[in-house]
């Protein structure tokens, strides 16, 4: 018995999670969310051949690549199969640059989207009227997981444009019930008026935007504990859990973050449920998953760290099979306590082309957000600028000082810079030059945060 | 008697010290004296103001690092020999002056590790302690002459 009304009370939801009673959390498709591991893979498998099938009937660039590796649709019979398939890079995307991969007449199409560019050229990719219900269903799973319930008034921060992340969450949220509050990207101040104007109960950001519009109301002496907002539904770059801890206790919301890429549908491949808050539920019955070594690009031991690689099934206009997402996880089967019995995979913290390669040591963005997100006194935006002037390999972190973390002692200031320096080149292995900059020093931007500045030539 | 001190951590870069500058300036804070050091790439900028209070509030709306820590102010005469004579005192008294700068006119400000005790040790000398409100009147009826 679900008594979704609960849900509704500020904190409920986090409560719920603290206690260990998931049983008030809605989920919104139980009959495949809950599922047995055997009927979900008979889904998939089901699902996989029709999409096989489907893709090499219509597109024909993956016709071809199948041809050459002498695969037919006629030989998927497990989910193991899959392997015997091509693997789509991003290229791909790029050099069918933009209808090439369609699988449906442009008529069917209606609506377009693009990567949000943050590697690269853009690519393009459209939904056909399936897709978009595919979407809205993934969409819908997800923003429940944090007690998310129809009636519920979800204001936008994210820009609306070509990227996936605003119109995605918009048509789930509203196909589940919600007042959408368009609002869109920018505008600190207006964004914190209307939450209090709208009576906003879910905030849609980046969560480092999230944390900028939390210090701007803190400011602005706006009283998030008495605020109607309730959930912050996070996406469009990663979410250190210290960050997310620092939000939650701030903005007095509970907060989950999502996964999904543009190539394969957009934000809603999975999603953070309230009882397990390192790992993310996939879609499964959505979107097939592997993880691979990066780079033989055979499977790793199960539970391992590898590259995921994602099989939309069931999507129509444009069927990537074996999406290379370049993303680091691993994925685990076992139940959730949530209830669920859907695979989750662990938040991605890196990206196999994020990685800097610094004198020869490997490098991830993450592990500087992990060390800083434990160092009081300092917030948790960063800036990594990369440069080989001289010939060697330098890396400089700039790092936001926090106003009541300064004393007017050069002795005390210098002694947190070098403890932050100290700390990451213990977990890093490489020295790093730390600069202090001023509260708000670091840019803060609403669509992905770029933290990587490689001058090196 | 002493005077309180407002430190302000700043990026060493163009602009960033007139922003706190101008904000004062909207704010009708009086800047009577400061002083600017750096360490390459950040500095620490010591402001003394006719009101401290206003000047903190102004920096936190900014969102600004800053804090207010007391110093000793003293009045020197402007004759030659004052500086050495007001500095040889100090050094007598044992009081180490961690750093000092110059306000308006001939005042000095000195930073030191144990204000009350260098307060009772100025006390008996004869050098002239400057106060908050005599930073907050006109130049030269604080001056007295």
């Amino acid at each position: 018995m679900i008594r979704v009304a609960d849900m509704t009370v500020k904190g409920a939801a986090l409560a719920a999670a603290a206690a260990g009673d998931f049983s008030d959390l809605p989920i919104h498709n139980p009959a495949v969310e809950c599922a047995s591991r055997e009927r979900i893979r008979a889904i998939q498998l089901e699902k996989l051949i029709a999409q096989v099938e489907w893709t090499y009937a219509r597109v024909p660039w993956y016709r071809a690549r199948m041809d050459e590796l002498g695969v037919s649709p006629a030989d998927i019979k497990t989910l193991d199969d899959v392997r015997k398939l091509p693997f789509t890079d991003k290229s791909v995307l790029r050099d069918t640059f933009p209808y090439g991969l369609f699988a449906v007449p442009l008529d069917e199409v209606v609506e377009l989207h693009a990567s949000s560019g943050t590697t690269g050229k853009p690519i393009v990719v459209g939904y056909n009227r399936a897709d978009m219900d595919m979407w809205a269903d993934c969409i819908m799973r997800l923003v429940q997981m944090a007690g998310v319930v129809p009636g519920d008034r979800a204001q936008m921060a994210f820009g609306y444009g070509m990227f996936t992340g605003g119109f995605g969450l918009h048509y789930g949220l509203q196909k589940l019930g919600c007042m959408m509050i368009p609002a869109g990207s920018g505008n600190t101040e207006r964004h914190i008026a209307m939450i209090e104007d709208y009576g906003t109960t879910v905030l849609i950001a980046t969560p480092s935007y999230a944390l900028h519009m939390c210090e701007v109301g803190e400011r602005l002496g706006f009283d998030w504990e008495s605020s109607s907002l309730r959930v912050g539904l996070f996406g469009g770059e990663p979410c250190p859990p210290g960050l997310k801890a620092e939000i939650e206790s701030r903005m007095h919301i509970v907060c989950t973050d999502n996964y999904g890429l543009t190539e394969v549908m957009g934000p809603g491949v999975s999603g953070e449920c309230l009882a397990a808050r390192d790992m993310q539920h996939i879609a499964e019955d959505h979107f097939l998953w592997e993880v691979v070594d990066p780079e033989t690009g055979e499977p790793v031991p199960d539970g391992e760290m590898g590259e995921l690689v994602l099989t939309p099934l069931g999507k129509q206009a444009i069927p990537v099979l074996r999406y290379r997402t370049h993303d680091l996880t691993r994925v685990v089967c076992e139940p959730c306590a949530c209830g669920r019995t859907t695979a989750r995979m662990q938040k991605v913290r890196a990206r196999c082309d994020d990685m800097l390669i610094i004198r020869g040591t490997n490098v991830f963005p993450s592990q500087v957000e992990d060390v800083l997100s434990g160092i009081q006194g300092v917030t948790p935006h960063y800036r990594i600028v990369v440069d080989n002037e001289g010939g060697l390999d330098r890396m400089v972190v700039h790092v936001e000082l926090k106003p009541e973390a300064f004393s007017d002692s050069f002795e005390d200031m210098e002694r947190l810079r070098r403890a932050i320096e100290e700390k990451l080149k213990g977990v890093l292995l490489v020295g790093v030059r730390v600069k202090l900059v001023e509260p708000g020093g670091i840019e803060r931007t609403t669509g992905k945060a770029k933290h990587v500045e490689d001058l090196r030539r | 008697m002493s005077v309180q001190q407002i430190s302000v951590f700043l990026e060493s870069q163009p602009g960033h010290l007139r922003r706190v500058l101008d904000a004062f300036e909207d704010a009708h804070v009086s800047v009577r004296g400061y002083s600017a050091s750096d360490t390459g790439d950040y500095g620490i900028v010591r402001f003394i103001v006719d009101d401290p209070a206003r000047a903190l509030e102004v920096l936190g709306s900014m969102g600004a690092a800053a804090t207010a820590t007391d110093v000793l102010c003293l009045r020197l005469d402007d004759t030659p020999g004052e500086l050495a004579r007001v500095m040889g005192i100090m050094a007598d008294c044992d009081i180490n002056v961690t750093y000092s700068y110059s306000l308006i006119s001939t005042y000095i400000a000195l930073s030191v590790k144990d204000l009350t005790r260098a307060e009772e040790l100025l006390a008996g000398e004869p050098v002239e302690l400057i106060g908050q409100d005599d930073l907050a009147r006109p130049l030269a009826s604080a001056e007295g002459r």
